[in-house]
């Protein structure tokens, strides 16, 4: 769905022919289309790009993903107005060298590629991401190791997702007033999350 | 219609222990004014632990750069949050300096209920283990009362304020009048027991002593465990000033609540050498009010009414009203905490907690206690408890995709930690007094904290490590992690001690009952009355000596001696 689209269907209310179900992750798209208008520090292709891997990391499945709960515009809204200048800088470096990578591998930007070979980039940035973290016992950095960018990402994106009503909810089920305590109840099986497309 | 001026008693601060002389003194009939520097606070609109993280702009990141400019020390709390952030003051507004090489960290909170908005609930009984101490060490000076002196008060406090645990009968820390206890989880429940084993019950766990309803109390609700405490409870299930004493003192007819007040000092009559009232700069519109009363209570907290004496010198009282002694000021204690370990409590995987209890557990002091430690005195407990891993671990982790999704769906492993909080020794050499130069907001001269550990206090955060580590290991803990981090004074937020109760006019400030010695209708019943530190959290007891305070206060206004 496009953003005109969107705006064309939210301004007749056809939205409200909707089924409920459906009308809620309608919104939801919507609002992470929205969203893009209004992005401060990524521009379109590098949402593009952080948008895709935020949904590799937290995909749709029988509960919203992280592109449903607008992941990007959250992480955008951090660049923007959360993180110091240097870790922006960093971040943005990172993103731009996911694109080096995956076009001397496979002659692609990172959203371009093939769903097997941005599989393959997250592994390998999942690889340098255990391998930095075992390096900052021993060599002091710059930084944290965990402020080099795929370790952002993934805190950003699981933040945005887990905090967000549906990751809360839906995901998690949350309450936020649970009425009574218990210590030790057993726990309800963990269902099965198919992966829709 | 002019304001009135004069009333039976003033009360200065309305926390903790403000909000208890209000209760206290305006039961007994007197016609009561209690003087708040901070702005009023509506539960229905400030009080915010229903707001979900889906609906704060950083989702419970905090607005950073605008905290790193405005509150660069009260955001180093780990109450200070995106919620409650407004709890506690601006920094800019209340500058406080410290000595070269020693840090303080200074937590405060300006606003009606003052950081009983904000408290971490915790309540413990002291034990003549900690009022006969420093007679026992030949250190400070002796407490003027005992245990069976405050008893009958903490009975009293305890049964209005509600307070949850499990009676044990230890003699080093006191049962309370309990309301039902909260429940451990099952990694608790397993420590607990293994722990029982095989230290001989001289090392017990019980679940943390909490001013926390748990059944219904005084037109207040029990706790519904929805998490978040330190951002209000608009059941008021925990106590604070808001939820319980100042509603208690308005049903009277005889509280007058002033926000916007900051006092600036204490009037002193010389020829009567009674306090006369209380000096204010109203916030708002910047003017300087007097107030008086017959009796004065100093409830502002250890350091601000140690300020105010401070700034309230005279001719007779050059160095600070009330300091024939020359204590005033000095003495400063916190606990020192940031000592223990973390560890991976295998079993009970298919089990989980319910609700969000907020409430810990609590291991009572055992050094010291039976057998004498040889590298330090006194001792200190043990907070923490039992809890699963959330998605956060996930951050760290290579994973993605649907099966990862699924992982972070369930819980991570139980682990396991043990806090320590340690008992501070009073030292003449740790002290505040004001600046020379520095003012806050209002013109007053803001405080020069000069506070370090003693050897005696980082040998305690040393023990707690190993000690801590110890027992995990005795309880078939895996992935143990020991820490014993260097944080400075101040940020246990329990200081206290610089206007020390004693039996000598010549070496402390205030008598057994919380009354200056040298100015008999001013009552100093925060913190600052302290003589000793204990190692259990020192709010209860705050409540308790002013409850007492007040109450000879009335008695003695019967009598015609104040």
């Amino acid at each position: 769905m496009r953003r005109r689209e969107v705006l064309q269907i939210l301004a007749t209310g056809t939205a409200l022919q909707l089924a409920p179900s459906k009308l809620l992750m309608f919104l939801r798209e919507a609002r992470a289309l929205i969203d893009t208008s209004s992005l401060r520090t990524l521009d379109a292709h590098q949402d593009a790009t952080v948008k895709a891997m935020a949904e590799m990391i937290i995909p749709r499945t029988d509960t919203p993903g992280a592109t449903d709960v607008g992941a990007s515009a959250f992480i955008d809204l951090m660049l923007s107005e959360w993180y110091d200048d240097d870790d922006r800088t960093r971040f943005l470096k990172g993103l731009a060298d996911v694109d080096s990578q995956t076009r001397a591998l496979f002659g692609k930007d990172f959203v371009d590629c093939a769903a097997a070979q941005q599989r393959d980039m997250l592994r390998t940035l999942g690889e340098k991401m255990i391998e930095e973290s075992a390096e900052q016992s021993r060599v002091e950095h710059e930084f944290p190791s965990d402020m080099s960018f795929y370790p952002m990402l993934r805190r950003l994106t699981l933040t945005a997702y887990y905090t967000s009503e549906a990751g809360a909810t839906d995901e998690l089920h949350f309450e936020m007033i649970p009425g009574r305590f218990a210590g030790c109840q057993s726990a309800s099986p963990i269902k099965e999350v198919p992966e829709q497309k | 219609m002019s304001e009135q001026t004069s009333y039976d008693a003033i009360v200065v601060g309305s926390g903790i222990t403000g909000g208890w002389a209000a209760k206290e003194l305006t039961e007994k009939g007197l016609k009561t004014l209690v003087l708040e520097a901070g702005r009023p606070i509506v539960p229905e609109q400030d009080y915010v632990e229903h707001v979900p993280t889906w609906e704060v702009k950083f989702r419970g990141l905090g607005d950073r750069k605008k905290q790193l400019a405005d509150q660069p020390i009260q955001s180093t709390c780990y109450a200070c949050d995106e919620w409650s952030s407004k709890f506690f003051v601006s920094d800019k507004e209340n500058p406080y300096t410290t000595a070269q090489g020693k840090p303080f960290r200074w937590i405060r909170g300006r606003q009606v209920g003052g950081r009983s908005i904000t408290w971490g609930r915790q309540s413990y009984r002291w034990s003549d283990l900690d009022f006969e101490a420093n007679l026992r060490d030949g250190i400070g000076v002796d407490w003027p009362i005992r245990y069976a002196d405050i008893a009958p008060w903490y009975d009293y406090v305890e049964q209005f304020a509600g307070i949850t645990g499990e009676a044990l009968g230890l003699q080093q820390l006191p049962d309370s009048k309990f309301l039902p206890p909260m429940e451990l989880n099952c990694t608790e429940k397993l420590v607990r027991e293994r722990v029982s084993k095989h230290f001989g019950g001289e090392r017990v766990l019980t679940i943390g002593r909490a001013a926390i309803l748990t059944k219904d109390l005084n037109e207040r609700a029990a706790c519904h465990y929805c998490g978040p405490c330190e951002r209000g409870c608009i059941t008021r299930s925990y106590f604070s000033s808001i939820n319980a004493t100042l509603p208690a003192a308005e049903k009277t007819g005889r509280l007058t609540l002033r926000p916007f007040s900051v006092a600036h000092s204490v009037i002193f009559d010389s020829k009567t050498r009674r306090a006369k009232g209380v000096r204010v700069i109203d916030a708002n519109s910047r003017a300087t009010l007097e107030f008086h009363a017959r009796v004065v209570f100093l409830c502002a907290s250890t350091l601000e009414s140690t300020r105010l004496l401070l700034n309230s010198s005279t001719p007779e009282f050059s160095s600070g009203l009330a300091n024939s002694s020359g204590e005033l000021g000095h003495n400063v204690m916190d606990h020192i905490k940031a000592g223990g370990a973390d560890g991976v409590i295998p079993g009970n995987e298919d089990r989980v907690e319910f609700g969000r209890r907020p409430n810990g557990v609590y291991m009572p002091r055992f050094r010291n206690v039976k057998s004498k430690h040889p590298d330090f005195l006194r001792g200190y407990g043990f907070q923490g408890g039992g809890y699963r891993e959330g998605w956060e671990r996930g951050i760290s982790q290579t994973g993605f995709g649907a099966d990862f999704k699924k992982f972070l769906r369930g819980p991570g492993p139980w682990r396991f930690s043990f806090y320590g909080f340690g008992e501070c020794l009073p030292s003449h050499d740790n002290y505040v007094e004001l600046d020379t130069e520095k003012v806050d907001a209002w013109g007053i001269p803001a405080l020069k904290i000069h506070s370090a550990w003693s050897k005696n206090e980082l040998a305690l955060r040393h023990d707690m490590a190993i000690t801590a580590s110890e027992m995990l290991a005795a309880v078939g803990a895996t992935d143990i992690r020991p820490f014993a981090l260097d944080e400075p004074p101040g940020f246990s937020i329990h200081e206290m001690g610089t206007a020390r109760m004693g039996r000598d006019p010549k070496t402390s400030v205030l008598n057994s009952y919380n009354q200056a010695h040298d100015v008999k209708n001013l009552f100093v019943t925060d913190g600052g009355a302290m003589a000793s530190s204990s190692c259990v959290n020192p709010s209860l007891t705050y409540m308790a000596l002013t409850a007492r305070a007040c109450d000879y206060a009335v008695q003695q206004m019967k009598k015609g001696d104040i």
